[in-house]
């Protein structure tokens, strides 16, 4: 197990602080599949992203979509 | 040829001509549920008195000579993450008991005002998070997998059941049960299809688009359903368009992109050869194949998961402290473990998403359309977990079915799966078109250019 691996209490711990108490019984298999998760996104640490910005859908005004200025 | 059996553009003609009423049709379909559903199981509810009510409607109206249009009097499956008015939009989940939908979704209301009738609500994994929807039967071998999410709405279409169906599509949800059971599906571009009353599992990722019988089919539909809505963030106002490919399957001219990378990459060898040979007809007439290689692939899953995970969760988030014991097992440990991936993770997916979108956009530049299998291999037996490929990896059977269609939903272009053969069990095999956003009617003309060089496709034969 990697170092940035989560045990099953710190898996509880990052639930409980999420605001999701877990029981007991669900804390290995979260764990398990948090990391999972978490060993598939973190490939995106390579990417250099310079300035590019997220994207994302906010617009100012709601339902103007296309409005000419 | 019995009512249930004509597509819709053939059931649409022999309306418009009154030499068939909608009620024939209706009764047809639904006596085709009836014999079909206790093998496949496609339909969380049929609504049997309300299709024949509405279907007596829609011949009134015809003998009046008042004609809506190609989906007057047409009965269709609606999956149940889509809201229509008065009925329960269960996303085929117990959290859901005793829901009613207080309106209809702005697609429900796109295809009443149509002419469309509404059969019933089909099958979803829960809540659309999943491919195989467990509670579903394929249309071609019950003991193999519908494919999901929107796995009802493809086995109806494909058995009968339905003249055609709407779907949703995150990560292939779409294009995977289509292709699985042998049917059309279209994932329109981003933002073309308006998603207000439509059950999310991933704001940023979910599309909504038809599952048909043909790509015809799939082109009158989307003719329907497709405008701006201002309620649905995403929307785009784009001018009203007729879909409808023209006769002449000529595509001297376009540009057909052949991946070097990726789509050909695990795939099994029969799906890739039907594929191959698909690619090979469109070059028959008159398309120039360009080899193209696909940008970013190793960040293609990162970028799908760092959306969609948090996303999901973040929507579930009240009903998984208040119920969480009546998810089923696989969707209840994804919500929870969604809670603890960190704000940095999914922002470098979005990051991410804008460059991958910006280096498909360069690609789109220098080809029409690219052509490449539309899931990696054809439906598994129910219950089949992992695939192994030649090379020894293994892989989960949900990895490999988001594998070749989360790529349109993360740069949110257009993708058209269309069936072109069988694989050596008799299972269909698809090929997915991809496209520039917003150039549905070039894949349209493709599909369809391609789908009429080869012999009409039957029903699968449920019995």
């Amino acid at each position: 197990m990697s170092s940035a691996e989560l045990t099953p209490s710190e898996a509880a711990r990052w639930a409980a602080r999420a605001g999701l108490p877990l029981p007991d019984d669900r804390h290995v298999a979260v764990a398990v599949t948090a990391n999972h998760i978490h060993s598939v996104v973190a490939a995106l640490r390579e990417l250099d992203f310079g300035d590019t910005p997220p994207a994302g859908a906010f617009r100012a005004q709601e339902g103007k979509h296309d409005a000419a200025v | 040829m019995q009512p249930y059996e004509l597509s819709l553009a053939a059931a649409a003609r022999e309306i418009r001509e009154r030499r068939l009423s909608p009620v024939e049709l209706v009764d047809s379909v639904l006596d085709r549920i009836e014999q079909v559903e206790p093998h496949v199981a496609a339909y969380v509810a049929v609504s049997a008195d309300h299709a024949r009510r509405t279907a007596r409607e829609a011949e009134r109206e015809a003998a009046q000579g008042s004609y809506r249009g190609p989906l007057h009097g047409i009965p269709v499956g609606i999956k149940d993450v889509i809201d229509v008015v008065g009925v329960s939009t269960t996303a085929s989940s117990r959290t859901r008991a005793g829901h009613r939908a207080a309106s209809d979704s702005t697609v429900a209301a796109s295809l009443r005002a149509a002419g469309a009738i509404l059969i019933g609500k089909t099958h979803t994994h829960e809540f659309a998070y999943g491919l195989t929807t467990p509670q579903t039967n394929n249309a071609w071998d019950r003991g193999r997998i519908a494919g999901g999410s929107s796995g009802g709405s493809a086995v109806a279409v494909a058995s009968g059941a339905a003249t055609f169906a709407l779907g949703t599509d995150t990560g292939g949800s779409i294009r995977v049960p289509a292709t699985l059971n042998g049917v059309v599906g279209l994932k329109p571009t981003y933002g073309l299809v308006p998603r207000h009353g439509v059950t999310s599992l991933s704001w940023s990722l979910d599309h909504v688009g038809p599952i048909t019988r043909t790509v015809d089919d799939a082109a009158l539909v989307l003719t329907a359903i497709a405008g701006h809505d201002p309620r649905d963030p995403a929307s785009v106002a784009v001018p009203g368009v007729d879909y409808r490919p023209g006769p002449e399957p000529d595509l001297t001219g376009v540009r057909v992109g052949v991946p070097r990378t990726y789509y050909f990459e695990h795939v099994d060898a029969d799906v890739a050869a039907s594929v191959r040979h698909a690619i090979a007809q469109l070059e028959a007439l008159g398309a120039r194949l360009i080899d193209i290689g696909i940008p970013m692939t190793r960040y293609i899953q990162a970028v799908q998961w760092g959306l969609m995970v948090p996303e999901a969760t973040a929507y579930h988030q009240a009903t998984l402290r208040a119920v969480p014991e009546l998810y089923q097992a696989d969707v209840r440990i994804l919500l929870e473990a969604g809670e603890l991936m960190g704000a940095g993770d999914h922002l470098r997916a979005q990051r991410a998403r804008t460059l991958m979108r910006d280096a498909w956009a360069r690609i789109l530049e220098e080809v029409d359309v690219i052509a490449a299998p539309a899931v990696p291999m054809a439906a598994v037996p129910s219950g089949q977990e992992t695939v192994t490929w030649p090379d020894g990896t293994v892989e989960s059977v949900s990895d490999a079915y988001v594998r070749l269609s989360s790529p349109a939903n993360i740069t949110g272009v257009p993708a058209l799966s269309v069936p072109v053969g069988r694989d050596t069990a008799g299972m269909p095999i698809g090929m997915q078109l991809l496209g520039r956003p917003f150039a549905e009617r070039t894949l349209l003309r493709v599909g369809h250019a391609y789908e009429r060089t080869q012999p009409a496709r039957s029903l699968a034969p449920v019995t």
